[in-house]
């Protein structure tokens, strides 16, 4: 009896503990963001959205996340399925590169974007010379929202791939000669909610890009200027417009969360 | 017709068919027979084409579908060898409607869209689903899945047709009935069938002879009496569950051997001489009766 009695202590002990941790860090998370929203008001938002340097940047911020993600589907989706379907030396080694911009730090890619594209970097001489300078450009806000984005939906992809059940695709190989055809009515319909999550990763990551970007592209407003660089910017000299950047931000990646995981839910065609 | 001459494959170190030999005659269906992993199923992949052998010839129909001619190398794609497939998994589009399921193959021949849906229409009246034509495969029960998965793979017309233990994929209670139903649509169909199982009932049931693997190759193929009667090799005694024991044949009184194990007389039918040397006599499970007299009755299939 006095045993069962202080079992039962010890358990509320730990379960009080436990929920402790698990709120703290709940708030943890949760109460930054509530901060942002505090500080300002819905008719304040709408009268800064109004606000040319907002508009602008959220203007570049929609193309070059764009621009990036398309980039980044034509690049990242065929060579998962290369990856994913041929045996070749030095695979894993390669695999392994093509996930580093995701753990690499932002401001590492910038450098590394630097060195390769800057009119003196390993391939800058040729953009030079048909007179393009890419660093300080859009196509450099491009370039790096795609390098430090695109490792997102490629591994999206794989995992899409590689979950294929192997007797489906089998099956369409056996009743069509024809790999585009199976690729495109069996194995890509089979693994789309794998890439639209991946490519809305992608898309994320892409819009709040900010290390390489400021390393590789510069903050020149209206032309390397995207949201999360005007945020930095503003935050000294306008802090209601930073923060109604924040917000707009906070709201596209919670809404993007919320459809990754819908499309998580079920996957049909994976294996069971 | 399937001839395969001397396959063998490995898997990286792992050898899982050695100089395998079989002969699929015209319309039979032939189980094939043998424990978990030993190679099945990587023999109906050579087979269709998507696994490759490292060495010998198929030929089907008398065509060599993959292999060596003289110096030549063959290898045909899946979809041009005529083939169709049943896989243990329930393989179905998950995606496509019953009838897009179907009518996958059709499509791929190039066929006017009237042509295929008469002939998706015929295809699902065969396997007697015609009803579910517009149902997704995940509203059907596992049973009507392998028919829709069958009905698919017939689309192209192949002249053989390799079936992955297909009843797998069905309720444990329904496997008997899918079991009738399907050898009656084998049957029906007239042509080449290689059936994969590692069931012993399931073999005899389905087929007109047994091919029975192990150890990456065929230990012995035959009908249902042969391979019981006369099992070829202690393997196949034991995967059938025959008793088996080693003895020494020592005399014989019209063509019925005296074979001693471990001192104990049994009666065989040996065909050959063997006199003084070392054999293995099988008894059947049903050809052993008990009576009062301590002596078998019948002694039969020993070598």
């Amino acid at each position: 009896m006095k045993q069962s009695f202080a079992n039962s202590i010890s358990d509320k002990i730990i379960i009080i503990i436990i929920a402790l941790i698990v709120i703290t860090y709940f708030l943890f998370i949760t109460v930054p963001i509530l901060a942002v929203f505090l500080k300002i008001e819905p008719s304040q938002v709408s009268a800064q959205i109004r606000n040319a340097g907002i508009i602008e940047a959220i203007k570049l911020s929609l193309i070059t996340s764009a621009i990036a993600t398309v980039i980044a589907f034509v690049l990242a989706v065929p060579s998962a399925y290369f990856i994913v379907t041929r045996n070749f030396p030095g695979k894993t080694i390669i695999d392994t590169l093509m996930d580093l911009p995701i753990v690499l730090p932002p401001a590492v890619a910038g450098v590394a974007l630097l060195y390769t594209f800057a009119p003196k970097g390993l391939l800058g001489p040729i953009f030079n010379k048909f007179g393009y300078i890419i660093p300080g450009s859009l196509i450099a806000v491009i370039i790096a929202e795609t390098f430090v984005a695109s490792p997102f939906l490629f591994r999206s992809a794989k995992v899409g791939f590689e979950n294929m059940d192997r007797d489906i695709v089998n099956s369409a190989k056996m009743l069509s000669g024809s790999r585009l055809r199976v690729f495109f009515t069996v194995t890509f319909p089979l693994s789309i909610r794998a890439i639209i999550s991946g490519a809305m990763m992608t898309w994320a990551r892409a819009m709040g890009e900010f290390g390489a970007t400021l390393m590789f592209a510069g903050n020149i407003a209206g032309i390397t200027q995207t949201m999360p660089l005007a945020i930095y910017n503003f935050l000294y000299y306008d802090p209601l417009a930073g923060i109604t950047l924040s917000v707009i931000l906070i709201i596209i990646s919670f809404s993007i969360l919320i459809i990754v995981k819908l499309l998580e839910q079920k996957r049909f065609g994976a294996k069971k | 017709m399937i001839q395969i001459t001397s396959i063998s494959k490995s898997f990286g170190e792992k050898k899982v068919l050695g100089k395998l030999s079989l002969e699929v005659k015209e319309q039979e269906i032939l189980a094939l027979l043998g424990p978990n992993a030993c190679g099945k199923t990587t023999l109906l992949n050579i087979l269709s084409g998507l696994t490759r052998q490292d060495e010998g010839n198929i030929y089907i129909n008398d065509v060599l579908v993959s292999g060596k001619a003289c110096t030549r190398k063959v290898y045909l794609k899946p979809s041009e060898r005529k083939v169709g497939y049943v896989f243990q998994t329930v393989s179905l589009f998950p995606h496509m409607r019953v009838n897009d399921n179907v009518a996958f193959g059709l499509k791929t021949l190039r066929l006017p869209r009237q042509e295929v849906k008469k002939r998706t229409e015929s295809l699902l009246d065969f396997v007697g689903l015609r009803e579910y034509a517009t149902f997704y495969p995940s509203q059907l029960s596992g049973g009507q899945k392998q028919r829709i998965a069958l009905a698919r793979s017939l689309a192209t017309e192949p002249q053989v047709l390799l079936l992955d233990e297909p009843v797998s994929a069905v309720d444990p209670q329904l496997r008997e009935s899918f079991r009738l139903e399907l050898k009656n649509y084998l049957q029906a169909l007239k042509i080449t069938v290689v059936y994969v199982t590692h069931n012993l009932s399931e073999a005899f049931v389905m087929s007109d002879r047994i091919a029975v693997m192990g150890n990456g190759h065929i230990e012995q193929i035959g009908n249902r009496t042969e391979i019981f009667d006369k099992p070829s090799s202690n393997y196949v005694a034991q995967f059938l569950g025959i008793n088996a024991f080693k003895g020494t044949a020592v005399k014989a009184n019209s063509g019925v051997w005296e074979v001693k194990v471990n001192g104990v007389p049994l009666l065989a039918c040996l065909a050959t001489n063997l006199s003084g040397k070392n054999v293995t006599v099988t008894i059947k499970p049903e050809d052993i009766t008990l009576q009062q007299v301590s002596r078998p009755k019948r002694v039969l299939g020993a070598e």
